[in-house]
């Protein structure tokens, strides 16, 4: 099968790596991070050569943002010991604090989600079959159906319990 | 027909049900208004969980370019590893070693990819990618007409959808522009080893090392080889260099060097500048080897070196070095384990 060079993984690369960047962001929760994540995946994409490039990219990216989280959170602790810098964000726009802020609530809700049922939903979310999500989660193709509607409505109500008031927001 | 259950619905309205099921269900909707009132609200459901991934969606910046050439060979990628992680691997070091000298010398050949890829699981993906293409593409359809009420046209796609966009973008000059059929095989490349610029020459196979070398070549045990190259270097009569993944993101070389009869220690005296060295009654190899020893654990502990740390150690007739992006410490460990590559 011809599907491993490097043309195909250039196609691949056009209509995966923005997908792929997104699966990774809502992992590391760091626009920069997962775009080097999903360089880095492409990198060794093209070394491997795998079958299957689509399916082997986001499962060789869960690897990398799993490893990568624990580093982050290694990190954090050390983080702590430090004494805090002034926040910029102090000097950010009200837009900003409020895109923020929108996208900090949905990260808490979906920290809510069990971590399967998340996966689930965030491959879909970056353009997987059910099929490509079975393989990647070990889930029977049949279940995903379940799970992700359970992962949907655990998910808007994760986010609208976390929300606080608006009318207490704009007090 | 009992009623359908809330994950056939997601299915359907995903587009992900066989052409009999969606028959199947929407006989059943066509007779149960509970059920037709469910399916909205999935609908909303399903609209609503998009919505807010996509408030939770990285800025989005243009798509880099991507071409074969610009990605360095494998022996290279380490360089680019951050710190930190080699940290990390530092930790799965210490906990695996142990578990690196019982496992045997059969798991050493493993491609990376397995290592990486969760080799227990079945691909169940193998459908070439342009028929993939075509049926996701024939899934966003039945997803649209799925979710497009008859009556009410146009529902904006929730944004978080945006690939299927991506396949209509004009085709990127960059990524067009004639990519090789294969990518590159790793080319003569350099690379620092001990300090100095070594060749590397073309990979080369376990019995051409062996040859070369006159012994079979030393690696650290469970780690798979990537690759072996063979190098040049003054001093040396061969040398080889073997490339091994500790874990997906950090990479050690494992340089076997044979000593040049002629040029014994010429270079790793100059090396070893210890004051007194020659005085007591190490020999001269020793000396060369603890001087080595020292500059390595010196590198190692500057901040500026942090990224060619190495080690040193002789086993029989062959020198042994190993470099990567980890602290001293854990290559003088990883330094006492290798063991002889066997076929």
């Amino acid at each position: 099968m011809g599907s491993s060079a490097p043309q195909d993984l250039a196609e691949v690369y056009r209509t995966t790596y923005r997908a792929l960047v997104r699966f990774l962001y809502r992992k590391v929760w760091d626009a920069e991070r997962a775009e080097d994540l999903a360089q880095e995946a492409f990198a060794r994409a093209l070394v491997h050569k795998p079958e299957n490039a689509r399916g082997w990219l986001f499962i060789v990216a869960a690897n990398m943002a799993r490893d990568d989280a624990r580093r982050a959170a290694r990190e954090r602790r050390h983080l702590t010991l430090l004494t805090a810098e002034p926040q910029e964000s102090a000097l950010a726009s009200d837009e900003a604090i409020e895109v923020e802020s929108d996208r900090a609530r949905v990260q808490a809700a979906l920290d809510e989600l069990s971590p399967r049922d998340r996966e689930a939903l965030l491959l879909w979310d970056s353009g997987l079959s059910y099929e490509e999500i079975a393989a990647q989660t070990g889930l029977a193709r049949g279940a995903i159906g379940t799970t992700l509607s359970r992962a949907r409505r655990r998910l808007v109500q994760a986010y609208e319990a976390g929300k606080p008031g608006e009318h207490v927001a704009r007090g | 027909m009992s009623h359908v259950d809330d994950g056939t619905l997601h299915a359907y309205l995903d587009g992900e049900l066989s052409p009999a099921e969606v028959q199947g269900v929407e006989a059943h909707l066509a007779q149960c208004p509970a059920c037709r009132g469910r399916l909205d609200e999935e609908r909303a459901l399903i609209t609503r969980a998009g919505e807010l991934l996509a408030l939770a969606g990285p800025p989005d910046r243009g798509l880099p370019p991507f071409r074969v050439g610009d990605v360095k060979p494998a022996t290279r990628l380490w360089w680019k590893v951050r710190l930190p992680l080699a940290w990390a691997a530092t930790l799965v070091l210490a906990l695996g070693i142990g578990t690196y000298l019982g496992s045997g010398v059969e798991q050493r050949q493993q491609p990376e990819t397995a290592a990486d890829a969760e080799p227990a699981r079945p691909q169940a993906l193998e459908s070439p990618l342009s028929s993939e293409r075509a049926r996701r593409e024939s899934r966003v359809k039945l997803r649209g007409a799925a979710r497009t009420p008859p009556a009410a046209p146009a529902a904006p796609a929730p944004a978080a959808r945006g690939e299927t966009q991506m396949a209509v973008i004009p085709r990127d000059t960059a990524l067009s522009a004639a990519t090789p059929a294969r990518a590159p095989a790793p080319q003569a490349a350099f690379g620092m080893v001990d300090g100095a610029l070594v060749e590397k020459a073309s990979p080369i196979s376990l019995d051409s090392a062996r040859a070369l070398l006159g012994a079979d070549p030393l690696a650290v045990p469970g780690a798979p080889i990537r690759t072996m190259y063979r190098a040049r270097e003054i001093g040396y009569s061969a040398l080889v260099i073997v490339e091994q993944a500790l874990d997906s993101s950090t990479v050690i070389e494992v340089v076997n060097g044979r000593r040049s009869p002629l040029a014994v220690d010429v270079v790793a005296v100059t090396g070893a500048a210890a004051p007194g060295a020659r005085a007591d009654s190490v020999s001269v190899p020793e000396r060369a080897l603890q001087g080595r020893a020292r500059i390595a654990d010196s590198l190692a502990a500057a901040p500026a070196a942090k990224a060619a740390a190495r080690a040193l150690r002789r086993v029989d007739n062959l020198e042994i070095r190993i470099s990567g992006p980890l602290p001293s410490d854990s290559l003088q460990k990883l330094l006492r384990v290798v063991q002889p590559v066997k076929p």
